[in-house]
């Protein structure tokens, strides 16, 4: 009796051990077409360029890339005694630490104005507002270039007009740099407004009208509901904007082609010109510590800004 | 168990991976006159050629491979138009996947990195070294062997306002640095010029201008056994001489786009170094043209110790994977045809490489154009070294510091030397 009781256990395992394992290849065989994709132009490409990042790739090698040898961590050495890498380092925060506040303000700003005052033309100023972030950089560099220009710009005429010469703003080695934070908290405020729009849609009126009860003002009302509760948003786009800003690329790409004196010049562009140089490795190495710099940087807003409760 | 069978295997992979890279050892390239390839046989050819071409040049060699197939009437050659802006990519790309074409024109400056790759095919012996200009087929020569040759050449000149010139007191162009020096002096004082002469402040591109004055001087950018050269103190000098220019006031260090056409013009820019398409430029009645007729010249670079220009322009090579290789020399030589050079003057304004050119009168009789042909005997190309772009890049952003008055002359040529030293020569 035992021995039959633990026959047909035993089948009965077997059988579901079958199902499962068929379940499986079914699951999978669904998944593989995504599975394949993935592995071959998402996996490969950058395991392929994880590997390249200790090995001294050039653009002389790429008839047999194989044939390249590992260089352990030299890249890396190289790249921390490289003085234009830290130039292009201090460069990038520059830009991260008063380009990310300045347009989150910008956005929130805006995105709070539209919420509560202006009813009657929203729409037009939530699309005037967004179009920059739609627009091709190429026609907004030709436009700001118009704006920042020297002699025929627009606010050297402004300033003009009040008696001031007006500098030249894109070839000013300390000018060049504010000015392209401030056309890039102009070009990306609108996604934020976006973005902060719908995080204020979610917080209930009630809140508002107890606020307004007690006698709480505008300030207060800000200070004590909309923004704590606007937190996850504010994370959100926090984080959104800090990838996209550590990346900081295509403003002097197509502004200022990094300089003056290289005041301009971003670790990416750092990266793209060591690409073009043919490079491979060693900008291979350069794009593993901006990952690296861009995963911490999010670590540390999700500490500071993210749940405590 | 199971994490670590499969551990093992991954191991074992990497581990083959790891034995199959590694270098093979590389021999050093040979110094002397320029090696060619085994010659190609002159008999006829057959076959279908793939041709890139950038820019204008890929628009028009359409009507040249015209001729050639009418000469070569078994032979198909197919033209394809490539941007320039995508065009060292796009080779990069081909090279990579074995997808090359038969026969490219390429840049002067990326030889040396295209042919590090071996993808290039060396020179066969039917060309003649000797038929082109020695500073364009320098171009080609890359570790001692030839890997191509060049197609059309362009060097630069001072284009200078002949009328502003005289009001400082110079009826013929100035022959020396420092007559060149008192001419833009004069230009601004005497002749109400804002600026003497427009040379680039800093910026892709902007070694072009300088190095000819480094040459003058008789500074090299590299010696024979491949170490670099530029912390010279003729290197140095010509540095002192270029920057006192921007610190006399005499160059403005940003122009903004056009603005140099616009100033030259106007009178407000007395001269400025450049090549021979601006004068199509300053010929379009749009920008010039009818304004300054008989008021502006082109002056052969100024004489220190020697004075000599900068020469570039656009090389043919053929590709070692070419399945036609006869054929594609062969379009080379076709296109090398003195004959078929003037054609292509006429056709597009590219400038000969082949010295037998220039005795057409088409060339001879143009005064301008004579100008150009003058100093392409007494130009010099930059090293064909595969890290030549990264090289010239950190020469320009000292230069930029040095014209900027940031950095002394002295110490921008150290820090040249120094960057160039780290990036090496590739090989």
């Amino acid at each position: 009796m035992s021995g039959r009781a633990a026959a047909a256990g035993e089948g009965a395992a077997e059988i579901a051990a079958r199902s499962r394992w068929q379940e499986a290849l079914i699951g999978w065989s669904f998944a593989a077409p995504f599975v394949v994709l993935f592995a071959i132009f998402m996996a490969g490409p950058v395991l392929a360029s994880l590997v390249m990042a200790f090995t001294d790739l050039r653009i002389s090698d790429i008839r047999n890339p194989l044939s390249v040898d590992f260089v352990g961590l030299d890249n890396f050495v190289q790249l921390f005694g490289d003085a234009k890498f830290w130039t292009t380092v201090i460069n990038t925060l520059y830009f991260v630490v008063i380009g990310i506040p300045l347009t989150m303000i910008a956005g929130l700003a805006a995105a709070v104005g539209l919420n509560q005052q202006i009813v009657k033309f929203r729409a037009v100023f939530r699309v005037g507002y967004y179009l920059p972030v739609v627009t091709s950089i190429v026609a907004i560099a030709v436009v700001w270039r118009l704006l920042l220009s020297d002699e025929s710009g627009l606010i050297n005429g402004l300033l003009g007009m009040l008696g001031i010469h007006g500098p030249d703003w894109l070839n000013d080695p300390v000018l060049a740099m504010p000015s392209l934070i401030v056309m890039a908290a102009w070009r990306n405020l609108g996604f934020q407004m976006v973005i902060f729009l719908a995080g204020l849609q979610t917080i209930p009126q009630d809140l508002y009208e107890a606020a307004n009860l007690d006698g709480a003002g505008r300030w207060a009302q800000f200070r004590g509901i909309t923004l704590p509760l606007l937190r996850p948003t504010l994370l959100f786009s926090a984080v959104i904007t800090s990838i996209g800003y550590l990346q900081f690329f295509e403003e002097p790409f197509v502004m200022t082609k990094g300089g003056p004196l290289d005041h301009t010049l971003s670790v990416s562009y750092y990266i793209f010109n060591q690409f073009g140089f043919g490079n491979y490795a060693y900008a291979a190495s350069m794009s593993y510590v901006l990952f690296v710099a861009i995963v911490g940087l999010t670590l540390i807003q999700f500490r500071l800004l993210g749940r405590e409760d | 168990m199971n994490v670590i069978r499969r551990l093992a295997v991954v191991m074992a992979i990497l581990a083959l991976v790891l034995v199959a890279c590694g270098r093979s050892n590389e021999g050093g390239g040979a110094s002397g006159a320029a090696s060619l390839g085994p010659a190609v046989s002159s008999g006829p050819v057959s076959g279908d050629l793939t041709v890139w071409a950038m820019g204008t040049e890929g628009e028009k060699l359409g009507l040249l491979a015209k001729d050639f197939m009418a000469e070569n009437p078994d032979v198909r050659v197919k033209v394809t138009a490539v941007p320039w802006d995508a065009a060292h990519d796009k080779i990069t790309t081909a090279i990579a996947g074995n997808t090359t074409p038969d026969v490219s024109l390429i840049g002067t400056t990326w030889m040396g990195e295209f042919a590090k790759t071996g993808a290039l095919d060396a020179t066969p012996a039917n060309l003649d070294p000797k038929s082109f200009f020695e500073g364009a087929f320098n171009t080609s020569v890359v570790n001692g062997t030839s890997y191509g040759v060049p197609w059309y050449v362009e060097t630069r000149l001072i284009y200078y306002r002949t009328d502003l010139a005289a009001k400082a007191g110079f009826t013929e162009a100035p022959k020396s640095w420092a007559d060149l020096m008192k001419m833009a002096e004069g230009m601004k004082s005497k002749a109400g010029a804002q600026w003497g002469i427009s040379l680039q402040a800093g910026g892709t591109g902007s070694w072009q201008t300088f190095l000819p004055f480094a040459w003058q001087q008789g500074a090299t950018v590299i010696d024979d056994q491949g170490k670099f050269t530029l912390d010279s103190p003729e290197m140095t000098k010509a540095l002192e001489y270029y920057t006192s220019f921007f610190k006399g006031k005499l160059s403005p260090t940003a122009l903004e786009p056009n603005a140099l056409e616009q100033g030259f013009v106007a009178g407000k820019i007395g001269a400025f170094v450049s090549g021979p398409w601006h004068i199509g430029i300053l010929k379009d009645p749009k920008v010039g043209g009818d304004k300054i007729t008989g008021k502006w010249g082109l002056m052969h670079m100024p004489m220190e110790k020697k004075a000599t220009s900068f020469v570039g322009g656009g090389d043919l090579v053929v590709f070692k994977d070419s399945k036609n290789r006869a054929a594609a020399w062969k379009f080379v030589e076709y296109l090398s045809k003195p004959e078929v050079q003037v054609k292509w003057f006429k056709t597009v304004n590219d400038l000969p490489a082949v010295k037998a050119a220039w005795d057409d009168a088409s060339l001879k009789g143009d005064e301008n154009v004579a100008k150009f042909g003058d100093q392409l005997n007494d130009a010099q190309s930059p090293p064909t070294i595969a890290t030549w772009e990264q090289v010239a890049a950190a020469i320009d952003s000292e230069v930029e510091k040095a014209t900027k008055g940031t950095e002394s002359p002295a110490d921008a040529v150290k820090a040249m030397q120094q960057q160039a030293t780290s990036i090496g020569t590739g090989s």
